[in-house]
């Protein structure tokens, strides 16, 4: 059963639709990110199931009931903000009761709670500080753990992570999934870090302007992205533009600048179509063996990026792509060296339209 | 790189001329006020020895009534100002358009330039005995004519002051609180008037002992107010001042309850300072 249904969502800001026919569902237990770049509206979807803005159209469902009508205080939601929002003043013990006194929980129950909740989020003893004497890693923790102990039917995090250093950022997102999956709490997480979105969450709906791109399980999301959109924003890409000359059973092939490229047979319509190639399968060969097309290049540099080099090459076309190679020491064609860069079939995403 | 010496070295014009202009008057006015006082002359007799007598006569009890009037209603004053600023300071930093606020803003500082002889005759002219509007202080159960009447028109005349001033202060104040605040405290079920008085007016309370010393500060030294609508029912210290020194020419008298005034205000302020230092410590910042 879903615990949140957001059912055709519509908002508009004098005119200008922020958030446009957006539809879907989060089960039980399941951690859903809001994923897009600034401006796409998914910190207005978010304030919406809050109750902080009401949309002009469609309706949102927690649990059973139509939110329609209900004030942010009679939602059982939790939010976690990415500037913590905690009561500077108050202590973290009473930024935790805060919540639970307004629930109704009896006193004695406040007390342990509290004590609970904060050995669950790795902070104990910390109870009478200040939230001025914490760090942001630890003001952060501190925020779920105000929002997680008056168990809200779904957790509302928005960009949990922004406001940390990279090496934080890391560390805390790898204990926020743990402490989200130990309270098995439905969660939603608003974030623009596609990495954050890949780490955390157990589907991600990619929205732009306003609409949803696609929902999927993040690495379906990189592998079978379905428009130009989501497999651009997410990781990255080589793009090869051609028509799709072909569509058979067995195999399609798209006519492009390069020559003929045999491509998977798939759903995409005729007309223009643009190629999708990730930097991790286009691989440098000295062989025929294991690609099915193969295009001439020159190299043009190297990036060490750590664990992997990535070479940049110009295609016969003046097309510049990029291909990673594991850094284990073996020599790599000198900048200037012709190669062949190869890929299979399989490795080749078509998208319908063109590149601008 | 900053040289230490440079940044200190400019206090000192200020200070040149402040010590003289602020500590040559006082001196003079503590050597006035032990001065015995003489009938019919200007300024204390110098020939007679230093005495303390006109302490002592100030400090009958028909005096101590014009200091607690002096303070009663300048609490009254700022305790409304308060009452009256926080939702309207509020309103402005939260839920005003951009061109309501211009508005309001523009409003309130206007306010301020307007002479205050002007504004408090004003509303003499309105809310007095003989004004269109002398029923107003019916509905608070007090007769405009009489001396509860008289204390309602200073109230009203230093409010037209502290007003503004302190919704101008708290405006400051208030827009240094987050909004994702007051939404945090709504999502944990904290209903509107709630939120409002646990997190936006508790993490104001330091802003709001500044706003309440400014007003008080303003209320307590006004000689204008009580003289022009308090109609002799509520006078306040500095008219009691004013009177000494200009009226029967009592300069050692004046210059006493001058000393006495302040000692009490300076050691008010600092009582309130105090205050709000320490509400500002536990505010954690």
């Amino acid at each position: 059963m879903a615990v949140l249904e957001l059912q055709n969502i519509t908002k508009r800001f004098g005119g200008a639709a922020a958030v446009d026919n957006v539809s879907f569902e989060v089960g039980r237990g399941e951690i859903v990110a809001l994923l897009g770049p600034s401006g796409c509206g998914k910190t207005t979807t978010l304030r919406m199931i809050a109750g902080f803005e009401w949309a002009d159209e469609g309706r949102i469902f927690i649990g059973d009931a139509d939110m329609a009508l209900r004030q942010p205080y009679d939602r059982n939601v939790g939010l976690v903000f990415q500037d913590y929002a905690l009561f500077p003043h108050m202590s973290v013990a009473q930024n935790i009761a805060f919540g639970m006194k307004n629930r109704g929980v009896p006193r004695a129950e406040i007390g342990r709670r509290i004590g609970e909740v904060l050995g669950q989020v790795q902070l104990p003893g910390i109870a009478e500080r200040r939230p001025s004497q914490l760090s942001g890693g630890q003001q952060q923790r501190v925020a779920l753990a105000r929002a997680l102990v008056t168990r809200p039917d779904i957790m509302l995090l928005d960009e949990p992570l922004s406001n940390l250093d990279a090496r934080l950022r890391l560390q805390l997102r790898r204990e926020i999934r743990t402490i989200l999956s130990t309270f098995d709490c439905t969660s939603i997480i608003v974030t623009h870090d596609q990495e954050e979105a890949m780490g955390l969450a157990d589907r991600i709906v990619l929205m732009n302007r306003g609409r949803i791109e696609q929902i999927d399980a993040p690495h379906d999301l990189y592998q079978h992205p379905k428009t130009l959109f989501a497999a651009d924003f997410i990781g990255h890409a080589n793009w090869i533009g051609g028509t799709l000359a072909r569509r058979g059973v067995g195999a399609g092939a798209v006519e492009t600048a390069l020559g003929s490229i045999g491509v998977a047979p798939g759903a995409v319509a005729d007309g223009p179509v643009t190629l999708c190639i990730r930097p991790e399968r286009l691989a440098l060969v000295d062989d025929e063996t294991g690609v099915d097309t193969r295009l001439a290049a020159v190299v043009e540099r190297h990036d060490p990026i750590g664990a992997d080099l990535r070479i940049w090459s110009r295609l016969t076309d003046g097309t510049l792509v990029q291909s990673l190679e594991k850094n284990i020491g073996r020599e790599l064609p000198a900048p200037g060296s012709a190669v062949i860069l190869g890929f299979r079939v399989a490795d080749c995403i078509v998208l319908p339209g063109a590149r601008p | 790189m900053r040289r230490p010496g440079l940044t200190a070295a400019l206090l000192w014009p200020a200070l040149i001329i402040m010590a003289p202009l602020l500590l040559g008057p006082l001196l003079a006015l503590g050597h006035e006020s032990l001065k015995p006082f003489v009938g019919g002359r200007i300024g204390g007799n110098d020939a007679e020895a230093l005495t303390f007598d006109n302490y002592a006569a100030i400090a009958a009890p028909e005096y101590v009534r014009y200091f607690l009037d002096t303070f009663r209603v300048g609490l009254i004053s700022s305790a409304f100002a308060l009452v009256l600023g926080f939702p309207m300071a509020h309103f402005i930093v939260r839920r005003a358009a951009p061109a309501t606020r211009r508005l309001l803003i523009g409003g309130l500082v206007g306010t301020l330039f307007l002479s205050l002889i002007v504004r408090v005759y004003a509303i003499a002219m309105t809310f007095g005995p003989h004004g269109p509007l002398s029923g107003f202080s019916r509905l608070f159960g007090i007769a405009s004519s009489s001396p509860d009447g008289a204390e309602l028109m200073v109230v009203l005349g230093l409010m037209n002051t502290t007003l503004p001033l302190v919704a101008l202060t708290l405006l400051g104040t208030l827009q240094n609180i987050n909004p994702r605040l007051e939404e945090a405290a709504m999502s944990l079920g904290a209903p509107r008037w709630k939120t409002f008085f646990q997190v936006t007016v508790a993490m104001s309370l330091p802003g709001i002992l500044s706003a309440g010393i400014i007003a008080y500060a303003f209320c307590i030294s006004n000689l204008v107010v009580p003289m022009l609508v308090g109609r002799g029912f509520i006078l306040f210290v500095s008219n009691l001042i004013y009177f000494r020194f200009s009226e029967v020419a009592n300069f050692p008298s004046g210059a006493a309850l001058s000393i006495v005034m302040m000692v009490v205000s300076v050691a008010l302020f600092y009582g309130l300072l105090h205050l709000v230092r320490s509400q500002w410590q536990e505010a954690g910042k």
